[in-house]
């Protein structure tokens, strides 16, 4: 069990005035306007919105997957917003992990490569890495399952894989998107106090974005956006 | 990279199709060029072979040895003003009978005379013998057999073999002078040459210094035109044929190694379009661009040494299966692996396509990929 | 399928090909490019054959009589006093040319060139079957040249000289395809090809005839000349010109060498196209379940299919023709290339029933989908 490696006192992710605007041929399409969104160490927080409401554009600039227009965005301390896309690719490798909603594992590898994939392409401990998979893979009820291909795992079972490559290097915050919209409610439920156990036991934050009110009860704060702007 | 490779080991199907067809281009590669070599060695083996500074034609003759003639005193001249070594060389191509074969069934023979030795022959034997040129073996010819040659029905004994002596498609027999000129006038009178006088010189620099000019360019000085004094690179060329032979062959392998680039092209791109969801998702948990495309050029190699494998392979039994004296193919190792590193070489380059598409992948792409 | 139909299969599979312009690119540019070097490679083979045994093809005798010795080569045959009175007293000979040739240096337009001297003396008996231009020889320093070498010195009222002796030979007519060795080929009078010998080889006796020209005898066949003549000698080689030309040695070589280039070049051009529609029909499953399940016939997919797979072929041979034209034109070394235009068409059709042929088992494909599948997921891949 590893602590997050912020302090207490540094939030995992502050942003601060965040907007992002699109141009679509002569107009200004702007998916988020003015966000401010502080999540604390340790917390997890469901950000609901629906379709189109810019739940997707937030989550994407937290991760620093997608740049700003304006404003800034800090996590675990550290200032993304001015990053190159060099920079923010070596900040993904290290200090964010992804659940995606459909594509997440690669299919060609098995349970234990896919968590390894990262190692691969980053820091390359070896060794370490290695151990860490083991680990992670026990603890998530996969280590029978660790030579299996995806095409072989269950839907519950893939999802399992893949929160465990976003543990893998250990950030200090994880992004789930629609965790759960591909599984049935037992299930989802399942899944979702896995993921809150897993979170809490290492005291990473997450933001879970849904639009499934059910999934609130998992999470310590609701945040509800609506066509770009957060509610207060 | 360990992905990619990991991916063409588990998902092996999706990259036959590539394999399969750039075997085809591969197997094109190493037959046209071991056609092109075969040619060529047929047809110049015997010159290719002459340890020389120079070789000397007369100046009308085109550097063909049947045109040519030397006179002695042309000779002797050399050596005097020079201080060289200078060998007699002539030619005559004629058929010769082989014991046991059908009268009808001559082999194909060019008679040398020679003094100074070709590299990889031995020294004159003695008269009436010859050393033979391998590839009669494929006429039944064995070493103790006493041939036939020419109309005249001249008999010489083979008492060795030598290898890629061949001259306009005819096997070498190297004889002494002597030989020879007995050979020539016997069955071609009307080619006859007087004792002395011989088709070309063979030059060999002795211990004089020449001032820093080349051998050649000091023969032709020494007279007014009447002889042509060439190098062995030079007189190749001038073998008829071998220079319009190598340009066209290059031209088409050149053609071929551009289409082996397109194919490759093509068929990365089309699996690369298939990938851009699984780039985006490697991107996004923080894969850079460069360490995918590095992975699609792995494959590409991999998939290019595969192919070229099962093509050297098709290649090399193709030249074992064929009979000898029906198709002139020729495959070297030289000729397999010039082959292997152009299609590694068209590879990469193919690969190339697919690069702005693998920098396009936008991250951003994995996430809310069900809209 | 109707009018409206076939336009919506063209659209469909327009459409397509407008937005993925740069596969269908590579595929027609690979395409043209084999097309360009089949098409090359043809005329270079029959380049090849013509100028090396036109010479021989297109002459007037019907048979021809080598010496066993000479491997069916010219050049390399000699014909002996005794052999030619064999010849001569075959009942089933009518009437006997003979045929000298030797390779020269001329010197032609004031430059040095090989060239090839072919002595006849009779018409009927070695000359080219046909001319071109100008007439047949006269008189003794006259020749009937090669069309394919008269710029280059060789035309009608062109002299040129033999090497070293300076003698002269005024070419007076041209025929087409009669070179012997890819080279600038001159028909003159017996009594000419004897005097150019002399006149380079001093040391040379009275030159022997290389071939004997034969005409059969009243009522008999060629053939039967051959069997005749064959049979009376085990030193004499008989054949009608054109198995001549056809078993000079390096012609089934040429033969069996471009066969083999053909098929593996025209292999490739299937392979290519074949599993390029196999994969793209593979990549938008997704879409074509899509379309079946909201009532796309069947046909019309396959219709788009197979349009798309013939106007892929069509373009590609296109750009190879446009490319070869021009090359056809040339000359390589000493061989004319031609425009084979019964190569033309042979490949036109042959690649685009191979082309077609081997999308179909893409179109397999295609008729395979269950628009079911699309209530299933199956048209979200």
């Amino acid at each position: 069990m590893t602590v997050s490696s912020s302090s207490p006192a540094t939030p995992a992710l502050h942003m601060a005035g965040v907007r992002k605007v699109y141009r679509v041929g002569d107009e200004e399409v702007v998916a988020l306007d003015h966000a401010d969104l502080t999540v604390a160490t340790d917390e997890i927080v469901a950000l609901v919105g629906p379709s189109g409401s810019g739940k997707t554009t937030l989550c994407s600039i937290a991760g620093g997957i997608l740049s700003a227009t304006a404003g800034s965005v800090v996590v675990g301390g550290e200032e993304i917003s001015d990053y190159s896309d060099r920079q923010l690719t070596t900040f993904r490798q290290n200090q964010v992990g992804f659940v995606f909603q459909t594509v997440n594992l690669v299919p060609f590898l098995t349970a234990r490569e896919n968590l390894l994939v990262v190692d691969e392409m980053g820091r390359r401990e070896g060794k370490p890495a290695r151990a860490r998979a083991d680990r992670l893979l026990d603890e998530l009820g996969l280590a029978d399952r660790s030579q299996n291909l995806p095409g072989q795992l269950s839907g519950g079972q893939k999802q399992r894989v893949a929160i465990g490559r976003a543990l893998m290097n250990e950030p200090g915050l994880v992004l789930f998107d629609e965790p759960t919209s591909a599984l049935d409610t037992e299930l989802g439920g399942h899944v979702m106090e896995l993921i809150r156990s897993e979170m809490k036991a290492r005291g990473t934050s997450a933001i879970v974005v849904t639009h499934d009110e059910r999934i609130t009860e998992y999470c310590d704060r609701t945040v509800r956006i609506t066509d770009g702007v957060l509610e207060a | 990279m360990r992905i990619a490779l990991k991916e063409l080991v588990r998902r092996p199907g999706r990259f036959v199709t590539a394999t399969v067809i750039l075997t085809l281009i591969a197997v094109l590669l190493m037959f046209l060029g071991g056609l092109l070599d075969g040619l060529i060695r047929n047809s110049t083996g015997a010159v290719e072979a002459q340890d020389a500074d120079a070789l000397v034609f007369s100046d009308t003759s085109q550097a063909s040895f049947l045109r040519s003639r030397i006179e002695p005193e042309t000779r002797t001249t050399i050596e005097t003003e020079l201080g060289v070594e200078t060998g007699g060389l002539g030619v005559v191509l004629l058929g010769a009978r082989v014991p046991g074969n059908g009268p009808r069934d001559l082999a194909n023979v060019a008679v040398w005379g020679y003094e100074l030795a070709p590299s990889g022959v031995p020294a004159p034997p003695a008269p009436g013998e010859a050393w033979a040129d391998e590839v009669l073996e494929a006429d039944g010819v064995a070493v103790g057999d006493e041939l036939l040659v020419g109309p005249a029905r001249i008999p010489i004994t083979v008492v060795g073999w030598v290898e890629n002596t061949s001259y306009n498609g005819q096997a070498g027999l190297w004889t002494d002078v002597d030989t020879w000129r007995t050979v020539l006038t016997a069955n071609r009178p009307d080619a006859a040459l007087d004792p002395g006088v011989f088709q070309s010189l063979v030059i060999r620099r002795g211990d004089r210094d020449l001032g820093g000019v080349s051998v050649p360019d000091a023969v032709e000085s020494l007279f007014d035109g009447e002889v042509v004094a060439l190098t062995v690179r030079e007189a190749i060329e001038e073998i008829p044929g071998v220079t319009e032979q190598r340009g066209t062959f290059n031209q088409i392998l050149g053609v071929t190694v551009v289409i082996a680039l397109v194919v490759i092209a093509l068929f990365f791109a089309l699996l690369t379009v298939e990938r851009t969801a699984l780039y985006g998702v490697l991107k996004a948990i923080g894969a850079r661009s460069r360490t995918i495309f590095a992975g699609l050029v792995a494959q590409a190699v991999v998939v290019t040494l595969a192919a070229s494998a099962v093509a050297g392979i098709a290649v090399v039994v193709l030249d074992l299966v064929i009979p000898p004296g029906s198709i002139p193919l020729s495959i070297s190792a030289t000729r397999i692996v010039t082959s292997v590193v152009l299609l590694l070489v068209a590879a990469v380059i193919g690969c190339a396509f697919s690069l702005r598409r693998v920098l396009k992948v936008d991250p951003a792409s994995a996430l809310g990929s069900s809209q | 399928m109707g009018v409206a139909q076939t336009g919506g299969v063209m659209f469909l599979a327009l459409k397509e090909m407008r937005r993925a312009k740069g596969r269908f690119g590579l595929l027609i540019a690979a395409i043209g490019m084999l097309v360009f070097l089949i098409l090359f490679q043809q005329s270079l083979q029959n380049g090849l054959l013509t100028s090396f045994v036109g010479a021989i093809r297109n002459q007037s005798a019907p048979v021809l009589v080598y010496s066993v010795d000479g491997q069916r080569v010219i050049q390399g045959s000699i014909i002996t006093p005794d052999l030619e009175q064999q010849v001569r007293a075959d009942a089933a000979v009518g009437a006997v040319g003979r045929i000298g040739q030797g390779t020269f240096t001329v010197t032609a337009a004031g430059k040095a060139a090989d060239a090839t001297v072919l002595g006849y003396e009779d018409r009927a008996l070695g000359a080219p079957t046909a001319l071109t231009e100008g007439r047949y020889p006269e008189v003794a320093g006259e020749a009937v040249g090669s069309d394919a070498d008269a710029d280059d010195g060789f035309g009608v009222g062109d002299t040129v000289l033999v090497q070293p002796g300076g003698l002269a030979i005024t070419i007076v007519g041209l025929a087409r395809d009669v070179q012997l060795n890819a080279g600038p080929t001159l028909f003159v009078p017996y009594e000419t090809y004897v005097s150019a010998v002399r006149s380079v080889n001093p040391d040379a006796g009275q030159p022997l005839p290389n071939v004997l020209a034969v005409q059969p005898a009243a009522d008999l066949s060629a053939d039967d000349a051959v069997a005749s003549i064959n049979s009376r000698s085990e030193d004499l080689d008989a054949l009608t010109s054109g198995d001549a030309a056809d078993e000079t040695p390096g012609v089934a070589q040429v033969r069996q060498s471009f066969t083999i280039i053909f098929l593996l070049y025209g292999l490739v051009v299937p392979c290519v196209t074949g599993l390029f529609f196999l994969i793209i029909t593979f990549q938008k499953s997704g879409a074509l379940t899509l379309l079946r399940a909201i009532g796309a016939p069947a046909e019309r997919l396959v219709g788009s299919l197979l349009f798309q797979a013939v106007l892929i072929v069509v373009a590609g041979y296109a750009i190879g023709l446009a490319l070869y034209t021009p090359v056809s034109q040339q000359r390589l070394g000493g061989i004319p290339l031609r425009f084979e235009t019964g190569a033309v068409l042979f490949w036109a059709v042959a690649l685009l029933v191979l082309g077609v042929g081997s999308s179909l088992i893409a179109a397999r494909r295609v008729l395979a989908i269950d628009p079911i599948e699309a209530t299933r997921g199956g048209a979200n891949r």
